[in-house]
């Protein structure tokens, strides 16, 4: 440890030369070693707690609804969603029928190898053992028609343990701690070492930094469809933080005799079927809909970055199965992708379609990382730092990702629009949030209560502004940044 | 010499479109096979007229029974063949037929509204370009990016309901047809070719073509102007400009040339794009094309129409893209291969 062998040979002399002592390179390396260690801890906390936050979780709801639609003159079972229970949770079966019609319900439930016959339309049941099981619901009507449909039900274990249980407690209070403890550990660090806590040469580092964060905000605000962009989304922004707390009526509370109202003084916009004020859904929605296209456009960034970085650096064959499979997701027409996976989802929440969104829209910021790696990978920099011994890792991080930063951020910005739109689409066709309301599911509901037609048009055409505005002002932006951060970097 | 490295690059792009295709269709197989729920359980009609029992024969005709690789080689097998099994909720018409079917009207849908706005898009990015910070160049603009940012359904909401009402009690507005691909209740319902039925398929093209037309307008007009800003900024424009060139010189000889090459590709990729688009508008109007389908599909969780529907579309895209590198070969005498 600490002993540096230089040999060399020279006609039949040979010296060995014995440097004792840590070297100053060693010093700083076993100084910063413990820091480091914390950094990757908590790297890894983080990055578990995403993958564990990402899992497919059981259902811990007491009752589980199976509604069964009865449509047209004839009874068609309709048994909906596979169910996810926890083994001992009690739940219920109800298969509700929606027309008058009388019906003599049926279920039948396979479970444990038996096979067991219920009569009647609400079924409780609870499974004691984990396992598989299907329900077969069959409905007969007054004529001796009959229609059935099955579901399937998994019964998962109960979390047993305490840490099953509070898993995730657990492991964000050990991303905290561990942040927590990275920074006990360098500040002792530089006070044992009589270091200032920020040294001179980072102190500047961060006012350098500073000072062209700042050139690039005033040239921002000085390019018109920057200012404009800025503008727009300054407004929205706030309204997306504070519109939850101004609006008029609470969006979560329906009121049944007041559905499907027209505009006027106490409801601006009228109400909606539920007899929900569709101004204060107008205000609420911008929270919402925003919140989407951000997390959206910055899950697709980092993927997207993340796999063109790779691929651009690594090159070879690597590269070429990267790309293919890029090409391949690329060239499904992408509406139709995010329907499968939508599908795929099942029941959509906010973060289901938020994660959407995000996993179907990397593939467009790759190829363009990727294009731009490449070109940043010939530069004579990069050559430098590979001649003095830089890892591979280090050269990525040091002098790749900062040259293709700017366009990733000004693509990410971009890509918010496109997310907000995207989502907008997707609740129009049908794939909503449940029980979330975005601008999308305003125009979706909007349109299936024919707002045109009943004088109601406002319902479509605020929504739509709005979203046209954000969009515009997310897209202006865009613009700005891009001919501010890359003036000649990219062909667009 | 050349020649050679010529045939080569084509290879290798033919292979490339061709390994990319096996990708969409493995991805798909995969994404429709891991679904959740028994794929079987669409099969089957939910009357009372079937038979429970049926159900394992059903399983076998469509070997759900066999392992995963083995269903996966029976797809492969059943798509290169065009023999794409029977449509479960369309009272078992042949999937190959369907598509066809409805893939005539989309490509008449997306041609009409693509074929003249790509050179009228280009038209006005150029002008703009070359007017740079002028007038035309503002108005133009702020217009495409205000059309490029609207919801495409959304705007063929607008459109519809602005045709079929006279606006603002102006009596002499024009009313055009907003829903379905003739008219079936005046022409009867069988196609066939006759000047009134031309007429009428015409008619209701408009507002969809219209909507996806100025949509893609938008696009194509600010990407050709960017690109031509990219170009106008490079030191060769400057070297023609010292040269004495006039500025339509300038444009027409030197930037135009260079910057026609980033636009043909982008156009290709925007294909998926203007089929995306396309979905929206035959949803919102009606028009029985692939997208209107493929919606349907979904909500009847058709898998078999819908698993080709995806490989139609992504192969239309491969395609365009493939055609495009070669128009850019053609065109461009510079491309190497990447």
């Amino acid at each position: 440890m600490g002993t540096k062998q230089f040999t060399g040979t020279s006609g039949e002399a040979s010296a060995t030369v014995h440097l004792t002592g840590p070297t100053r390179l060693e010093r700083d390396r076993r100084r910063t070693r413990p820091a480091r260690f914390a950094l990757a801890l908590a790297t890894a906390a983080f990055l578990s707690v995403l993958l564990i936050s990402l899992a497919p979780v059981a259902c811990q709801d007491e009752s589980h609804v199976v509604s069964v639609a009865v449509v047209q003159d004839e009874p068609v079972a309709d048994a909906g969603e596979n169910l996810t229970v926890l083994a001992g949770e009690k739940f219920v079966l109800n298969g509700s029928g929606s027309t008058g019609i009388d019906l003599n319900y049926t279920w039948s439930v396979y479970y444990e190898s038996r096979t067991k016959t219920y009569y009647g339309m609400v079924v409780e049941l609870s499974f004691p053992k984990p396992g598989g099981s299907e329900a077969n619901l069959t409905v007969t009507d007054s004529l001796n028609r009959t229609s059935w449909d099955e579901i399937d039900i998994v019964i998962n274990e109960p979390p047993k343990t305490f840490l099953e249980k509070y898993l995730t407690t657990i492991l964000f209070a050990g991303i905290l701690g561990g942040i927590a403890l990275y920074l006990v550990i360098v500040v002792v660090l530089r006070l044992r070492s009589g270091q200032p806590i920020v040294s001179v040469s980072r102190r500047e580092k961060i006012q350098l930094a500073s000072r062209r964060y700042l050139v690039i905000i005033k040239k921002v605000l000085r390019n018109p469809m920057g200012l404009l962009g800025v503008l727009v989304l300054t407004f929205f922004a706030l309204l997306a933080i504070f519109g939850p707390l101004i609006t008029p009526y609470d969006v979560k509370d329906q009121d049944p005799t007041q559905s499907m109202l027209l505009p006027s003084k106490e409801y601006w916009l009228g109400t909606d079927a539920y007899g929900i004020d569709i101004f204060s859904e107008l205000l609420y929605g911008a929270r919402t809909s925003m919140l989407v296209g951000t997390v959206s456009a910055v899950i697709a960034s980092v993927l997207g970055a993340a796999v063109g970085l790779y691929s651009g650096y690594v090159g070879g064959w690597k590269d070429e199965v990267v790309m293919r499979l890029n090409d391949v997701v690329l060239s499904i027409p992408w509406l139709v992708l995010m329907i499968i996976v939508a599908a795929f989802v099942g029941k959509i929440d906010l973060t289901g379609i938020i994660l959407i969104i995000g996993l179907t829209g990397w593939s467009y910021t790759a190829r363009m990382v990727r294009a731009q790696v490449l070109s940043v990978k010939e530069r004579q920099y990069v050559e430098r730092a590979r001649a003095i011994g830089s890892s591979e890792m280090n050269i990525i991080r040091r002098h790749i990702f900062p040259n293709t930063f700017p366009l990733i951020f000004a693509n990410t910005i971009l890509t918010v629009a496109v997310s907000i739109l995207s989502e907008s689409t997707l609740s129009f066709l049908g794939m909503r949030p449940v029980n979330e309301v975005t601008w999308g599911t305003m125009l979706s509901f909007a349109s299936e209560a024919s707002a045109f037609q009943t004088g109601r048009q406002w319902w479509i055409i605020a929504p739509g502004l709005c979203i046209v505005t954000v969009v515009l002002g997310f897209t202006l932006l865009g613009y700005a940044l891009d001919e501010i951060l890359n003036p000649k970097l990219r062909r667009r | 010499m050349a020649r050679k490295s010529f045939r080569r690059m084509i290879a290798k792009r033919l292979i490339n479109v061709i390994l990319t295709v096996f990708g969409i269709m493995i991805l798909n197989f995969c994404l429709i096979h891991f679904m959740p729920g028994d794929p079987i359980n669409n099969v089957i009609p939910r009357t009372s007229k079937f038979d429970p029992a049926l159900k394992w024969e059903l399983k076998e005709k469509f070997h759900l029974n066999a392992s995963l690789p083995e269903q996966l080689g029976w797809y492969l097998y059943n798509t290169m063949t065009l023999d794409w099994g029977t449509s479960y909720s369309l009272s078992a018409r042949p999937v190959f037929d369907i598509i066809m079917t409805d893939l005539r009207w989309t490509l008449l849908l997306v041609g009409i509204s693509t074929v003249f706005t790509i050179l009228m898009g280009m038209a006005i990015g150029a002008y703009s370009a070359y007017r740079r910070g002028g007038a035309f160049d503002i108005t133009a603009t702020s217009t495409s990016l205000f059309f490029y940012g609207m919801p495409t359904f959304w705007f063929a909401m607008i459109l519809q309901v602005s045709f079929t009402q006279p606006l603002f009690g102006m009596d002499w507005w024009p009313q055009l047809p907003s829903s379905g691909y003739y008219d079936t209740d005046r022409l009867g319902s069988e196609l066939k070719f006759s000047w009134p039925i031309l007429f009428s398929v015409m008619k209701h093209l408009i507002l969809p073509s219209l909507t996806l037309a100025i949509g893609f307008l938008a696009g194509v007009s600010l990407m050709m102007r960017s690109a031509l800003i990219d170009t106008m900024t490079d030191d060769y424009i400057l070297t023609a400009r010292a040269k004495g060139l006039t500025d339509y010189q300038v444009l027409r000889h030197h930037a135009l040339p260079n910057g026609m090459p980033p636009m043909v590709a982008l156009i290709a990729m925007d294909i998926a794009f203007v089929l995306g688009g396309a979905y929206q508008v035959e949803y919102v109007f009606n028009y029985p094309g692939i997208g209107y389908r493929t919606i349907a599909a979904i909500g009847d969780l058709d898998f078999p129409i819908l698993q080709f529907i995806v490989v139609i579309g992504g192969v239309a895209v491969v395609v365009a893209n493939f055609i495009a590198d070669m128009v850019l070969m053609y065109i461009d005498p510079r491309i190497k291969i990447s």
